[in-house]
């Protein structure tokens, strides 16, 4: 009789493990991903939340506790390959999935570090990155686990194997596309944009089914191209010849090179997009939409709801991918559906996210020349005309620049790539924003397919001897800034922030940093080896708080940086996952 | 010393039709010795045969020759038409730093598989075939080459345009001949990478299936599971088993990055002939006696 009991009891007891086997084979659902803000055990989602407010509930780090925050390994991503390293990893039981440069993707034991498996993808000679060989990070669902390369494929993995599911080609590698940014999945679409706005490509917001690959929707973002669902076309996007004369709608750019955020409670899209093509704007008079703008997309067949232009007719490369942050504006006692971006043009925009219309515009950096300010009834910019390149001389004088002018923001953006955070609890974004400036002007050009399609030349230049980057807290009911951290290098990393009253960013000298939310003051830092250019994450495992960060320096300041890549020139290349966590005491 | 060797091949052929009679569950550790005298061998019996019974015979013929010309494009071939109910063959080359070479699953095709290889080094080339009951019946050759088939980058990355090309399919199919077999040959464009370049990842195909095009649906006629060391472009002849309705053979295939491989095989033209036969001539190369 007791053998049978005890046998009982080990029937009931295999039965158990293996019910809880089965759920963690089985990955994450959409359901986990919607939640996956509040899931302080995994970090499932890039942005930390299909919000992307890249915040922690978590405690037991805080202002205090950090000090003692220690590494506990440090995997090396091998090979020859170093430069940019700009991933933010992924967590999901017990194994960080992280992307590294040259279309790299590993996965490591998250509590030894060891690596389970690592898939290495075989890029044609031709590949057109414009700004460095990156990739911003993996995303997971269910069984699989995906990632975007740099010759535009989209691949999906078995997570336990590493072994290839399936490889779509998402667009012509020779056309100047590529793909950097990490996929976004919602209800079983896996959706994507596209790179290659430097070459006059077509923007493109695509949704493929996540289990086989095969496309669902395509909307291009310029105005003019027409947009397909389940095989057939579907609409033009906006109205052909609206805001861009002639044919330059074919080659209108607007790249969605930065992927895109997701409001579960609007179940609204957000993609930014880039730089219209040719940089140089006297080509293409008009408002040149939707370039440089913001745009809501229904997620169920990629029509677009709203769109809000942060730089109508763009001509500094004022490339509007920068993330919408949705999150609760608390203001005159009202609870607003609000949406936060900081822009690359220098303003930090409030956007209602019901209807695309702004509630307030402010500077995040100290110096913007091209406009006076944004006017918040019509929501468009009021210009500096005189800020504005010149037109290339033409006739016989047919290879003459155009007027140069100095113009702040540089091109490379008060704000780039990197991911801002949003504290729902000090009610403050962190921005890691650059105070540069540049001098650009205009040169003739003409579109051939697969080559540059800039039409201007420029050099970048420092704004201040002391700083460029600066981490600010800004406080979207004011517009007002609240604190700063200035770094000497430009901030190319992104930002974390916590329930601990904690900010965490990276920096190109090496420095994971830590900083208090509300008062800015540095807390913790550690060096990493080389340049900090990805997004922390935390998660808690076996009872203890953990934070995750790539090192490995490059992106695009070494490559476009002007005077300022001769300040970093001396920064050695990396390439490694650092974990650290807080010990039980 | 011809005869020498003659004469100790088939000593062994004796002990290992022996085996199978007399011992025919054979545990993994034991077994007869290797005639080519491989280093490797014991360690690859257990990998690749784990546990299962393992005899040498000679009705397995390998062919490939005494000494690789291109390391990185060796000749070989298989042939197991001389045993029956031939469900699966696998090539090795035991000093590669990837010994196994495919496993071939000839469904109703013929027991018959010729491709090209690379070789690292000098080493024993084998073909094993397993029968129904469960037996692995083995043989193989001693190939003599100079070094380095397997970490050589692939000539084709030496062209711009390599990637343009990866899984471009040339293939023929001859009409069935006296042995009621018809000949597929198929050439593949792929730099085959083994991933052993510092630098490039490997790159190489997985698998290729081919299966008949009928109004009643797309049998599988035959199925490869290809590995690193076969070569770059690689070439495969099979000997296959059309239905007598097939309007086409269909290849698909894919590689370990998820790239596919698609291609229609027309049926040979009603004047066409049956392709020369490329079995062994002089079985007596093939060690396994």
């Amino acid at each position: 009789m007791k053998r049978l009991v005890s046998t009982l009891a080990l029937t009931a007891s295999l039965a158990a493990f293996s019910a809880t086997g089965a759920l963690a084979a089985d990955g994450p659902t959409s359901d986990d991903l919607l939640k996956s803000a509040t899931n302080t055990e995994a970090v499932l989602t890039y942005g930390m939340g299909p919000q992307a407010q890249r915040f922690s509930p978590l405690t037991d780090l805080n202002a205090d506790s950090v000090k003692k925050l220690v590494p506990v390994w440090s995997f090396s991503f091998g090979g020859e390959k170093q430069r940019g390293q700009e991933a933010q990893p992924i967590v999901y039981d017990g194994t960080i999935y992280v992307t590294g440069s040259y279309s790299r993707l590993y996965a490591v034991d998250a509590r030894t570090g060891h690596k389970k498996w690592e898939y290495n993808h075989r890029l044609p000679d031709g590949i057109m990155p414009c700004c460095d060989v990156v990739n911003r990070g993996a995303a997971i669902y269910k069984d699989k686990i995906y990632f975007s390369t740099l010759d535009a494929r989209l691949v999906a993995l078995n997570r336990e194997t590493g072994k290839v599911v399936w490889n779509k080609k998402l667009a012509e590698y020779k056309e100047g596309y590529s793909n950097t940014a990490a996929p976004l999945i919602v209800d079983g679409k896996i959706i994507t944009g596209n790179s290659g706005g430097e070459f006059g490509v077509i923007g493109m917001v695509e949704a493929r089914d996540a289990e086989t690959g095969e496309l669902v929707w395509q909307r291009p973002t310029i105005e003019g191209n027409m947009g397909t669902l389940n095989g057939k076309d579907s609409t033009v996007t906006g109205k052909t010849n609206a805001s861009w004369p002639g044919d330059m709608y074919k080659t209108g750019g607007g790249a969605t090179w930065l992927g895109g955020t997701y409001d579960p409670e609007t179940k609204t899209l957000f993609f930014g997009t880039g730089n219209p093509a040719p940089w140089n704007s006297h080509l293409r008079p008009g408002d040149n939409l939707y370039t440089s703008s913001t745009l809501a997309i229904n997620p169920d067949n990629g029509e677009i709801k709203w769109h809000y232009q942060t730089t109508p007719h763009d001509g500094w490369d004022f490339d509007g991918v920068n993330e919408f942050v949705s999150f609760d504006l608390k203001k005159d006692g009202k609870v607003i559906k609000a949406g936060g971006k900081a822009d690359r043009n220098g303003f930090f925009y409030v956007i209602d996210r019901n209807n695309g219309k702004l509630i307030n515009a402010s500077p995040f950096v100290t110096k913007i020349t091209w406009a006076k300010g944004i006017d918040i009834e019509t929501g468009r910019p009021i210009y500096n005309d005189d800020n504005r390149p010149g037109a290339p001389a033409t006739g016989e004088a047919h290879d003459a620049k155009g007027k140069s002018v100095f113009s702040a923001p540089a091109f490379l953006g008060a704000k780039n790539w990197m991911p801002m955070a949003y504290n729902p609890q000090t009610e403050l974004f962190y921005v890691p924003a650059n105070e540069w400036g540049m001098d650009i002007w205009n040169e003739p050009i003409t579109y051939k397919k697969g080559a540059a399609y800039l039409g201007a030349g420029f050099t970048i230049k420092p704004l201040y001897d002391d700083y460029i980057g600066a981490l600010r807290a800004v406080d979207p009911k004011t517009g007002k800034i609240v604190w700063e951290y200035k770094n000497p290098a430009p901030l190319w990393g992104g930002v974390l922030t916590t329930a601990g009253n904690l900010v965490f960013t990276g920096t190109p000298e090496g420095y994971l940093k830590a900083f208090d939310a509300k008062s800015g003051q540095e807390v913790w830092k550690f060096q990493t080896g080389s340049g900090v250019v990805g997004s922390p994450v935390t998660w808690k495992m076996d009872g203890e708080q953990y934070v995750a960060v790539v090192s490995g320096w490059g992106g695009a300041v070494p490559l476009w940086g002007g005077d300022v890549a001769k300040l970093v020139k001396d920064i050695n290349q990396g390439g490694s996952l650092w974990v650290f966590k807080l010990p039980k005491a | 010393m011809s005869n020498s060797v003659i004469r100790f091949r088939s000593a062994l052929c004796r002990g290992g039709v022996l085996l199978l009679a007399t011992a025919a569950p054979a545990v993994a550790g034991d077994g007869p010795a290797d005639p080519l005298g491989s280093v490797m061998w014991e360690a690859l019996r257990d990998q690749y045969f784990a546990g299962a019974p393992v005899v040498f015979d000679g009705r397995v013929k390998v062919m490939a020759p005494t000494s690789a010309e291109d390391t990185r494009a060796v000749p070989l071939s298989v042939d197991a038409t001389a045993l029956d109910r031939v469900v699966e063959l696998v090539a090795i080359a035991d000093l590669n730093p990837f010994p196994l070479v495919l496993r071939y699953h000839p469904g109703t095709a013929s027991p018959y598989i010729a491709t090209r290889i690379k070789i690292q080094q000098a080493t024993a080339v084998r073909g094993a075939a397993r029968t129904a009951d469960g037996v692995w019946h083995v043989s193989g050759v001693l190939v003599d080459a100079a070094g380095g088939g397997c970490s050589a980058p692939p000539a084709s990355y030496a062209q711009k345009d390599w990637a343009d090309h990866v899984g471009e399919v040339q293939a023929r199919l001859w009409p069935a001949g006296d042995e009621g077999t018809a000949r597929l040959r198929l050439r593949i464009r792929h730099p085959n990478d083994t991933g052993l370049v510092d630098g490039i990842p490997a790159y190489f195909i997985e698998t290729l299936s081919v299966s008949a095009q009928t109004a009643g649906g797309s049998p599988e006629l035959a199925r490869i599971d290809s590995l690193e060391p076969v070569s770059e472009n690689p070439v495969f002849s099979l000997d296959v088993r059309p239905p007598p309705d097939a309007t086409a053979l269909i290849l698909r295939g894919r590689d370990n990055q998820g790239g596919e491989i698609r291609a229609t095989i027309p049926m040979p033209p009603p004047d066409a002939r049956p392709a020369m036969s490329l079995k062994a001539m002089d079985p007596l190369r093939s060690v396994g006696q």
